[in-house]
This record gives C-alpha cells, sequence and structure tokens, in this order.
C-alpha cells in the first residue's frame, strides 16, 4: 500500500496536528497549577473557606459549611487528575462547571454590590472599608482559565499523560483520536 | 480479491472493533475512577472539617447567655463589638474608641459586648487568632477580660508571623494579676471550642470583617468616639 499525503494534510494543517497535543500539554499543566494553587491556599483553615463561601450570600451558612470544606480537595483533585492526564475531558469537564459557578458566584456579588474578596486564593471575606473589590481581575483571570478548560474539552489528547499512555498500551492500536 | 485476502481483511476488521472495544471500555474506567477521587476528596474535606470542630464547648464566666460575646457593664442599649486580637484596624478602632466604649457601660447606657472572634488564623503560623481569643476567655475567668483585651491589642503582633507565644500570653497576663489558673487554662486551650462557637455565630449572623460594631443590632459605620455615643444616644441610651 503506497501513502500518499494529499495537499490539505501538508503545511500549516500537518502542523497544528503534531502541534496540538503539546500545546494541550501546556494548558492541562496551566490548569492543573491553578486548581493546585487554589486548592492548596484554602485547604489549610477549612472554616475561612466555608466562611468566604457564606460571603457570597447565596446560601444558607449550614451549605456553605460543607460547599467550604468540601471545595479545597476537589480543587486538588482535579489539579492532580490534570497534572497526570487521567481522565482529562473529564477533569476538564468538571473544571469548566467550577469555573462558571464561581464566575456566576462573582458577577451576582457585584451586580448586588457586595464588597467582598472572592477568596479564590484563600482570604475570602469582606474587605476592610476603603478597599473596592477587584471583581474585574477576578473575572478576567476566571475567563483564562475557562479558555484553558475549553481547550481540554475539545481536545483532551495530550502528550506525556497518563491518558495516551494507556491508548497506546501494546494490544491497543492508535486510533484517530 | 482472492481468499486469503479476503480473510486477512476480515480479521483484521475484527481485530480493531477488538481494539476500539478495549479503549472504550478503559475510556470508562478512568472516568469512573476520576469521578470517584472529585467525589471522596469532596468527603474527606467534609469528614476533616467536621472532626476538626470540637462540637462541645464551655462559655467563660460573664458571657452571654448564648455563649457568643462577653459582656461588660448594662444599660438600654446593645452593642456588639466583633474583633480579632490580630486585625490592625480592630487595634486602631480600640485605641480611638476603646475608652468611649468603657465609659458608655460604666454610665449604665449600655451593654457592650466583645465577641473575639478567628477568622485571621491563616494570617499566622500559630493559629494566633485562635489562641489570643481563647486567651481572652481565660482572662474572662479571672474577671479582667477588658483588661487583657486592651494588653492584647498594645502588643499585637504583626500579620504573616508567629504571633505572640503562650508564654508570652501568660507574661502579659500575669502583669494584670491573672496567675497559674489562667496559665493552665491557656496551655490546656480551655476555650478554644468557645473561640469557635464565636466565631460561627458571628459568621452566621452575617458578620464577614473585623471590627464590625452593631447598635442594637443595627450595623454602625461611624466608628469614632462622637459616632458611636450618638448612636446609642440616639437608640435610647
Amino acid at each position: 500500500m503506497s501513502v500518499t499525503l494529499t495537499t490539505t494534510e501538508s503545511g500549516p494543517g500537518i502542523r497544528w496536528r503534531t502541534l496540538r497535543p503539546w500545546l494541550g500539554t501546556v494548558v492541562r499543566l496551566g490548569l492543573a497549577a491553578v486548581w493546585l494553587y487554589a486548592g492548596a491556599s484554602k485547604v489549610g483553615d477549612l472554616a475561612a473557606s466555608g466562611r468566604a463561601v457564606h460571603a457570597y450570600q447565596l446560601m444558607p451558612y449550614e451549605v456553605a459549611k460543607v460547599v467550604g470544606a468540601a471545595l479545597p480537595f476537589v480543587e486538588l483533585g482535579l489539579g492532580v487528575l490534570l497534572l497526570l492526564g487521567v481522565a482529562t475531558r473529564l477533569s476538564a469537564v468538571v473544571s469548566t462547571l467550577l469555573l462558571v459557578a464561581f464566575i456566576v458566584g462573582i458577577v451576582s456579588a457585584w451586580a448586588r454590590d457586595l464588597a467582598i474578596d472572592c477568596g479564590c486564593f484563600g482570604t475570602g471575606g469582606e474587605l476592610p472599608p476603603g478597599e473596592s473589590p477587584s471583581y474585574w481581575l477576578d473575572l478576567l483571570r476566571d475567563l483564562g482559565f475557562l479558555l484553558l478548560a475549553g481547550f481540554l474539552v475539545i481536545w483532551p489528547v495530550t502528550r506525556i499523560s497518563i491518558d495516551e499512555w494507556l491508548a497506546s498500551a501494546p494490544e491497543a492500536e492508535e486510533g484517530d483520536e | 480479491m482472492s481468499k486469503r485476502a479476503g480473510q486477512k481483511q476480515a480479521a483484521r476488521v475484527v481485530r480493531e472493533q477488538l481494539a476500539r472495544e478495549r479503549r472504550r471500555r478503559r475510556t470508562i474506567w478512568t472516568s469512573v475512577i476520576a469521578a470517584a477521587v472529585l467525589v471522596i476528596g469532596g468527603v474527606i474535606g467534609w469528614g476533616i472539617y467536621a472532626t476538626q470542630r470540637s462540637g462541645e464547648f464551655v462559655p467563660p464566666p460573664g458571657a452571654t447567655e448564648d455563649g457568643t460575646g462577653i459582656v461588660t457593664g448594662s444599660g438600654p442599649v446593645t452593642v456588639d463589638i466583633y474583633e480579632d486580637f490580630l486585625c490592625p484596624a480592630c487595634r486602631a478602632f480600640e485605641e480611638q474608641s476603646g475608652a468611649t466604649l468603657d465609659q458608655l457601660a460604666a454610665e449604665g447606657k449600655a451593654q457592650v459586648v466583645y465577641h473575639p472572634i478567628a477568622i485571621l488564623d491563616r494570617f499566622s503560623t500559630t493559629r494566633y487568632s485562635t489562641r489570643s481569643s481563647a486567651a481572652s476567655g481565660c482572662a474572662a475567668e479571672g474577671g479582667k477580660f477588658r483588661e487583657y483585651a486592651r494588653l492584647l491589642f498594645e502588643n499585637q503582633p504583626p500579620e504573616g508571623g508567629a504571633g505572640l507565644s503562650d508564654d508570652r500570653l501568660i507574661e502579659l497576663a500575669a502583669g494584670i494579676g491573672l496567675g497559674d489558673d489562667f496559665a493552665s487554662c491557656v496551655r490546656d486551650g480551655r476555650y478554644k471550642g468557645w473561640t469557635e462557637h464565636v466565631t460561627d455565630a458571628a459568621a452566621e449572623r452575617g458578620v464577614r470583617g473585623t471590627p464590625t460594631i452593631l447598635v442594637n443590632g443595627q450595623e454602625l459605620r461611624d466608628r469614632s468616639p462622637e459616632g458611636i455615643r450618638s448612636a446609642v444616644e440616639g437608640a435610647g441610651g
């Protein structure tokens, strides 16, 4: 059988197909770092994490306490999964859902004129008087993270990952994806 | 196409199908494992938090009925003060308006309730907010909550450091006549559970920063001595 490269597959097209999985690796590790940092900054004081959630005034305190205690561990879990590249698409989908929830929270706090620290990376709660919240920056940053997660939802195949290693295990032939 | 070639091709199709099936199953299993990691992580988080809470607490003498603060003075108006001993704005507030509050309490115009909450534990390496709040409970046991609180603010350590050691907390108390019982109270962490209760109750009430001052439940924005006095007198004190 002879292999013929059609013209459409040469040039920029083929470069994208080779580069994409490597770009995906960078994106995956970047998002992993975000989650690991976010989780690590909250895990030392779970009560404070609950209070930061409560500061958004979106749920009763009892619920906020549970969410606040669970959240850092879910973030750390996502960080580890993405770092290793296990179930990348699922991790990216969960990341997307979480980020959308955070963005909704920030927008709603902004709309209600709450003067709170987003609590994204530790701290959180009400700001001292005279200090205005930087909702702008928080939103832009979260939207940036959302782009990273979206990339991995669309193209979850990345180099140097457990997913890749599993897919190329001896018996299984590499498919197109 | 020869018969042999046909068989070969059929075998390849079957092989590919099997491989695809294997891949699919692997994907499902890794997804299940990953989802389990996230769910179990969340449950572990809640479990750790739940066991960290002591649940039981003993309020120090002089505390309010619900045990969420220390009462000084009495009067027709209730002033609630929420402070963290590590908070610089609380120190400034104490320097500016602490004496006025003591006067209002002494004049019988207001009952001033101090809630020493611990929301800044992550800004010291030794959970100084909790330790100092629990120590103030020990001082309340010795009947010297206000004196000790003033000392704590005067000797406030910077944020981000180790805070004052337990030894130093005991030494400060010795200066105002709190002795061995205070020392063992601090070392045993007798009021750490109470500190948790005070902090939790404040969060539930919607207190999100320190200092927060409530006059008959209304948040006071003007924290100057004049602002406090006029708010108390306006409320009937």
